[in-house]
């Protein structure tokens, strides 16, 4: 320490400089000093414009491939005027039947979908109450934190699980036939396996569940543990976005083309009073995900514009060329010509 | 050298780290002005450096007093008794402060109060811990609170043990010190000498110090082994001189100790201040009251040589001793893109202000809508129905406030403040490498470059004024004895001839240095003998070997027969001088208080010195009067011409006079510097009457300096003119070279010097500042009104040259100013005039100057434009000039160290400049700037994909994005890569910085750092938050995707967009870049790895699922190349059709055009 006054005798040994010489310390470490002379921008617009655009093309034709039919039922399946009183009343039959034309033949398994619109499952007030202990923990029952204003039933226990996500589970439920034989729907394996034997605990069983004042949506078998509980699994993953879907199931037949798709919908979920839709969705998948030509179309884009863009350099270049690394270019000698420097 | 200094150990233990100066010592309580009273004892008595009266007092330095018009004149005023302190000699006082000294900032019991202390006076960590304490209130936290605490603690964390361990070290040393040994005299006895701790010594002790100790503490010399109570002191740990310095004991004083071994009395002295060239006090003793000044005291932290014993007695301990109220340290500047940088800040502050206000408000509209709905509506559930009341609401009105505050802590990484964190990291590294740099360190005085400031690295990017001090920065502050004028003839050639040599004994000793000699001269003096001519030269060189405060040293050489002798003196000149007269075979020997030995040709004989006049800065001269071996009593004096050429013997001689004046005015034109010497004969009459002048002068209470002037006044008249000497200040290596250098840089160099107007303009050539070709305005007058007639008229005359001239036919004017002139300049309305006129010129020198008026030449520049300014100096005088301006550098030469102290970067030579400025100023420029502008963007850009989330949340502030990846955004994922980018990147190489000075002007023009740089920034930054948060909403809008798993996505995705923007803008691919920008880019996908395996967080498991699917590396390279194009293009498209010279440059260094076209055309000597 102390050099304060006196590095005039640091000895010779501290500042040997042949430690000091080293590349690292001059700062002159081999380096390599890319430029963007035009040859590698034109090759790297021209490069991306030609791995983009195919790859644009096969994901549109990987979407195109896929069928999707979507259905909106909220409306046509709530006849009475006052939607919200309607179901809000438990003793209703809510029982409404759509049929479904296919256009073209559906390869199984066919997925089925619930998709909700203006459901914001990513509200803060809602995607922050639940509690990920007493989902896993047979111990951790009474872990409420966070669950409020769904934590305790009107006895003071502790409602398992709790939280306004738990509590909001959907609850219509479809039961399908194909052209009028009945279509067992497969509603296993719907939610991740590292959710179900992880995060949600096999010794977990719903507790004082759906006994509030007020009904969120579905109950649960008492008797099944948690982790087994997929539809709540699927629902507990909140969505991202305020209009969203979610697995309901599986069809694992092919569909013909023609063929008319019977559902019977027990339109239990209140979407009526926050002005949400409902929709039933039937899809085929690919390692695309569902149909969205977005993606494709990006690509193409994307490598469209590249490819102009390589060409406008091209002509650029030849319009105004410029030899690199020429100091006649350097400012001071463009202002004194006559000078050297 | 000392190898031990441990007395202003604690200043700035890591000398590159601006929170390690210890709290400024309280002003000094000084109430007399701190220059000026005794003929100083350190201005160099021939050095024509110090001696312009000071146009102004030193009121804006913290510890003078305020101007007080009657100060000035009481040089020799009494010490009145409201300010002064009583010392009872050899009775400690526990009234004054004791002796322990404490550097140290914190004990056990304060460090914690008093570091948080500290550290939150950075506005940064007050914001840091306004948004922390924010979060902890649950309505609004928006992270866990063991999250949100986290970053916060870690910085304060670190921050604290680095301090802590500092003053752990300040610790040690101080006690180190406070239990040093002193021999002590016991009170009440007489000679009773006891060892005592040094923390135990108290003021009024009577303190025994032997050769080679260290003083303990600020003492009054009352008696030394030296029968006339002379004492040498060696300051290097107070100011750097490694040359002894002669202080005395009061006669009174040293007479009572020899005689009982005790003394009493009552010491008057000042208050303690800082000013370690003045001192004032008065002893009574025995009823008698002896006045005592500045080479009565002895500092603490100085070494006893050459004296077997000194004792004193304390009167400033501790912390008030001088050495310990210097030790502040210089003051903390801040560098200007800080300055520019604060705008941005407030720039981005108004940004977040608006995204806050906008989701508030929108939040707001939301509810107003939704008002009827909110109570049943599944993710609102605006009632909690076992109480009946609503859950966590507030009513829209609050809820719009609760919003707002939340996005402020949301959104509050727009504002980095890891930006502050990460710079200080840089400028370490770059201080590092600055240090490291093998091209700024000085191989002779084996000096590392040393960076002392640690903030205002990037300042030395952007200099365009810098002024230099001459003597020891441009030249070497060597003093070599070149040509001699005897009698009107003139000895100017030179040879080396070895030396000379004296036999004593069986031995031989040989002066350190050897001059060379001019065979003429050495014949003249060798043969002859007899006639007059030969006596006159004796004369000459007697006169330079005696008319000195030199002190010989005989020091040991392997060969026992051989032993060097070593000229101790406070002046170069006197030092060159004696070594001169010794090669001439006039050798000074022996000094003691009485005589000198001088060995003249071989035969050694005795002069006795019977009077010495100083010299002081009203006569410029000064005069010993010796009693010679032949019964003679001759006066020789030398000074400058002009005061010697005043009392010269009118009638006699007038060609030599004028023959001498000649060949001055040739020195001065050489560059050299001149002295006259002079002799006369003294009668005995004359001379008894001078005796007892000098004695009642001497002796007397009041006006002593006056009196002893007017004695030495009387005596130094009818002088014969002996001849004049040339001494050549050489100049440092490469100084032409690195001043060509920086002036190709646009950089404009004002020398500031001391030295008259002759030797500044010969210096101004030699260091090919001034040229032939320049037109010279002079202004050198003595009155206000000839000084405002000079401006006008050199005003007008640059008008006109510089309007008529076209660009390629330009005059360039230089300005030479002289220290008279700015006294009736500086702090006048006339200072406007020459600030005009000064910046038309391209060179301007200034002589005669004051320390302060240099400082007020730098305020001039600082306070009327935006440039840069830096300073460069090596002695104390420089010390306020260095504070002043922009960027303080030191030289670590000759003349000490005051000058380093006070610096922000210290060198050894004036060279280094050109490598610092051209090639290291540039780097950090350019990488700071960068760095600032990159931590703007990616943090905007960060934000943006929040705030874009927000709207489709119901503007409720949800991040999709986990909190813990919000925090390590900016610590982990996106720090490194720019910290090491702005330590280690190059723009270009240093050949070619070096090779092209005027790369330089990108810095001189902000071109790195400016607004228009920062707007295009954030709308990269803005385009880019699009591009990452709308490709994947429009790919997953409709689908399952989870919020955990977008949240991933929209995570990692910016994480790699901004690093491959960092990447394509690196100038220079090492390894370590690369390790890191890669490197950062897998730990922040580890670190998602890891966030998504911890089953308790709702993500748990989102990453590895996302990663299966085929869409999401699809997005992730579309958003990736989606993001870059506009940036590509913009870079493509500017580097190629408007290069900048930074551009132009590097293809050259690519393409290998630079070395072999500019090699030839700057000489590289000196900076490679």
């Amino acid at each position: 320490m102390h050099n304060v006054l006196g590095e005039r005798n640091v000895s010779a040994t501290e500042v040997s400089l042949s430690c000091a010489d080293s590349k690292f310390t001059q700062q002159e470490l081999p380096a390599c000093k890319p430029l963007l002379t035009p040859g590698i921008v034109i090759g790297a617009f021209s490069l991306i414009g030609i791995v983009f655009v195919p790859i644009g093309l096969a994901s549109l034709s990987a979407s195109q491939d896929i069928v999707e039919l979507v259905d909106r039922y909220d409306a046509e399946c709530v006849s009475a005027n006052d939607k919200v009183g309607f179901i809000q009343d438990t003793k209703t039959d809510k029982a409404c039947t759509r049929k479904i034309t296919v256009p073209k033949p559906m390869k199984g398994p066919v997925h089925i979908y619930y998709q909700l619109e203006n459901f914001y499952q990513n509200h803060r007030r809602y995607v922050k109450s639940r509690n990920d202990k007493q989902l896993r923990y047979k111990d951790s029952a009474s872990m409420i934190t966070n669950c409020e204003p769904e934590a305790t039933g009107q006895d003071g226990a502790p409602i398992v699980p709790c939280g306004l996500i738990a509590w909001s589970l959907f609850n219509d439920t479809y039961s399908f036939s194909l052209n009028k034989k009945a279509v067992e729907v497969n509603k296993k394996n719907i939610a991740w396996d590292s959710d179900k034997n992880k995060k949600f605990g096999s010794d977990v069983y719903p507790h004082n569940f759906q006994n509030g004042g007020l009904i969120g949506g579905a109950k649960l078998n008492e008797k099944l543990p948690l982790s087994e509980q997929e539809d709540l699994i699927v629902w507990m993953r909140t969505a991202a976005l305020p209009t969203f879907r979610k697995l309901y199931g599986r069809i694992e037949a092919d569909i013909m083309a023609n063929d008319e798709i019977s559902v019977v919908i027990q339109n239990n979920y209140n979407t009526y009073s926050f002005g949400g839709t409902k929709a039933l969705v039937l899809s085929t998948t690919s390692w695309i995900g569902g149909r969205n030509n977005f993606i494709g179309v990006a690509y193409v884009a994307i490598g469209g514009i590249c490819l102009f863009l390589a060409m406008a350099f091209v002509v650029l270049y030849v319009l105004k060329p410029r030899t690199l690394g020429d100091p006649s270019y350097l400012s001071w000698n463009k202002e004194n010509p006559d000078q050297p420097n | 050298m000392a190898s031990e200094r441990p007395l202003l150990v604690a200043t700035t233990p890591g000398a590159c780290n601006p929170d390690d100066a210890p709290s400024p010592h309280p002003p000094a309580a000084s109430l007399l002005p701190p220059a000026q009273q005794e003929p100083p004892l350190r201005a160099d008595p021939l050095a024509f450096s110090v001696e312009v009266p000071d146009p102004f007092r030193p009121s804006r330095r913290g510890d003078g007093p305020v101007d007080d018009p009657s100060a000035s004149s009481q040089r020799e005023r009494e010490v009145g008794d409201n300010e002064s302190r009583a010392v009872v000699v050899g009775e400690p006082s526990p009234e004054f402060a004791g002796n322990a000294i404490r550097t140290a900032k914190y004990s056990v019991l304060t460090f914690l109060p008093r570091n948080l202390f500290e550290q939150f006076r950075r506005l940064s960590y007050v914001y840091f811990l306004a948004i922390t304490v924010l979060n902890q209130l649950p309505q609004v936290a928006v992270f866990g609170r063991g999250a949100s605490v986290l970053p916060l603690a870690f910085v304060l964390f670190v921050t604290a043990v680095k301090d802590a361990y500092e003053d752990f070290r300040r610790h040690r040393s101080d006690r180190q010190e406070n239990n040093r040994l002193a021999s002590v005299l016991a009170p009440g006895t007489a000679g009773d000498f006891q060892p005592k701790r040094w923390k135990h010594i108290r003021v009024g002790d009577v303190v025994r110090v032997a050769s080679n100790e260290t003083l303990p503490a600020d003492m009054v010399l009352l008696a030394t082994s030296d029968p006339t109570g002379v004492a040498h002191v060696q300051t290097v740990n107070l100011d750097g001189e490694t040359n002894l310095k002669t202080r005395y004991a009061k006669q009174e004083t040293q007479v009572r100790f020899s005689q009982n071994g005790g003394v009493s009395g009552i010491l008057h002295c000042e208050r303690p201040n800082r000013n370690i060239y003045g001192f004032q006090a008065n002893l009574d003793i025995d009823g008698k009251r002896v006045s005592l000044g500045p080479s009565n005291i002895v500092l603490r932290g100085c070494e006893l040589k050459n004296t077997t014993w000194a004792i004193g007695v304390v009167v400033y301990a501790g912390k008030e001793t001088k050495v310990m109220l210097n030790s502040s340290g210089a003051p903390s500047k801040r560098s200007r893109l800080e300055t520019q940088l604060n705008r941005e800040t407030v720039i981005l502050s108004i940004m977040l202000i608006g995204m806050c206000t906008t989701a508030s408000v929108l939040n707001g509209l939301w509810l107003l809508n939704h008002r009827g709905e909110l109570e049943f509506t599944q993710f609102f559930r605006e009632k909690d129905y076992t109480t009946g009341k609503n859950y966590n609401y507030y009513g829209v009105g609050m809820q719009i406030f609760i919003t707002f505050l939340m996005a402020v802590i949301v959104y509050q990484v727009i504002i980095p403040i890891s930006l502050y964190i990460s710079m200080e990291l840089v400028r370490l590294g770059q201080a590092y490498f600055m240090g490291a740099d093998k091209d700024l360190y000085d191989e002779s005085s084996r000096s590392k470059f040393q960076c002392r400031a640690l903030n205002i690295n990037e300042d030395l990017g952007q200099i365009r004024y810098v002024f230099s001090d001459k003597t020891g920065t441009l030249t070497e502050n060597k003093m070599v004895f070149q040509c001699a004028s005897i009698h009107g003839v003139d000895y100017s050639s030179g040879e080396d001839t070895g030396g000379y040599s004296v036999v004593v004994g069986d031995n031989l000793w040989t002066p350190k240095m050897a001059v060379k000699t001019d065979p003429q001269l050495v014949k003249v003096l060798r043969d002859s003998g007899k006639n007059e001519e030969a006596k006159l030269v004796l004369e000459f060189f007697l006169a330079l070997a005696a008319c000195n405060t030199i002190v010989p040293l005989v020091l040991e050489t392997r060969d026992c027969n051989q032993k060097l002798i070593d000229y101790q003196g406070e002046s170069p000149d006197e030092q060159a001088l004696a070594y001169a007269a010794a090669s001439y075979g006039i050798v000074l020997v022996e000094r003691t208080s009485g005589y000198i030995v001088i060995d003249v040709l071989g035969d050694r004989q005795r002069f006795d010195i019977l009077g010495l006049h100083e010299f002081d800065s009203d006569r410029k001269r000064m005069s010993v009067i010796v009693g010679c071996p032949d019964r003679t009593i001759k006066l020789y004096v030398k000074g400058a011409d002009s005061s010697i050429f005043g009392i010269t013997n009118k009638s006699s001689e007038l060609d030599i006079v004028r023959a001498t004046e000649a060949h001055l005015h040739k020195y001065s034109s050489l560059g050299l510097r001149t002295l006259v010497v002079g002799m006369r004969e003294l009668s005995q009459s004359e001379f008894e009457e001078w005796q007892l002048a000098y004695e009642n002068a001497n002796t007397a209470v009041l006006g002593r300096g006056n009196l002893l002037r007017s004695v030495a006044a009387n005596i130094e008249c009818n002088i014969r003119i002996l001849g004049a000497t040339g001494i050549e200040d050489k100049l440092q290596d490469g100084v032409p070279e690195a001043i060509e250098s920086l002036r190709q840089a646009n950089i404009k160099v004002w020398i500031l010097t001391g030295d008259k107007q002759e030797t500044a303009i010969s210096i101004g050539y030699s260091c090919k500042l001034l040229t032939n070709d320049m037109t010279q305005i002079v202004i050198n007058n003595n009155s206000k009104e000839s000084c405002q007639r000079s401006l006008v008229e050199a005003l007008a005359t640059t008008k006109k040259l510089t309007g008529l001239a076209s660009e390629a036919s330009r005059v360039t004017i230089a300005l030479i100013v002289d220290g008279n002139s700015l006294v009736y300049i500086l702090e006048t309305e006339l200072q406007e005039e020459l600030f005009k006129l000064a910046t038309e010129c391209s060179v301007v020198l200034c002589c005669r100057v004051a320390p302060l008026q240099k400082a007020g030449i730098v305020a001039l520049i600082k306070n009327r434009t935006d440039d840069m300014t830096l300073a460069i100096g090596d002695g104390a005088n420089d010390v306020s000039m260095i504070q002043m301006a922009d960027v303080g550098v030191g030289i670590s030469g000759q003349e000490g160290r005051q000058a380093v102290m006070a610096s922000d970067f210290s060198m050894g030579q004036f060279r280094f400049l050109v490598p610092l400025l051209l090639v290291h100023g540039h780097w950090n420029y350019q990488r700071m700037s960068y760095m600032i502008l990159y931590n703007f963007y990616k943090n905007a850009t960060f934000v943006l994909v929040l705030f874009w989330y927000v709207l489709y949340t119901a503007f409720t502030l949800t991040t999709a994005i986990t909190e813990w990846s919000s925090l390590l955004y900016t610590v982990l994922y996106t720090s490194l890569p720019t910290i090491v980018v702005g330590i280690l990147d190059k723009d270009l190489s240093k050949a070619t910085l070096l090779a092209y000075p005027k790369l330089y002007g990108s810095g001189q023009r902000d071109e790195k750092y400016n607004v228009s740089l920062f707007v295009l920034n954030i709308l990269e930054a803005l385009w880019q938050s699009l591009v990452v948060f709308y490709l994947p909403y429009f790919a997953y809008r409709r689908s399952t995707i989870d919020m955990s798993s977008l949240g991933d996505l929209w995570a990692l995705a910016p994480v790699v967009v901004v690093n491959m923007l960092l990447a394509m803008d690196i100038f220079r691919w090492n390894w370590i870049i690369h390790a890191f920008v890669w490197g950062t880019i897998a730990a922040t996908t580890i670190c998602l790895f890891v966030i998504d395996s911890i089953w308790i967080l709702p993500g748990y498991g989102a990453i590895f699922h996302i990663m299966g699917t085929g869409l999401f590396w699809l997005l992730l390279l579309i958003i990736v190349v989606t993001a870059m194009v506009p940036h590509f293009v913009i870079k493509a498209f500017t580097e190629h059709f408007m290069p900048s010279d930074i551009q132009i440059a590097r293809e050259m260094e690519k393409f290998k055009n630079v070395n072999q076209v500019n090699r030839s055309e700057i000489p590289m000597r000196g900076f490679s």
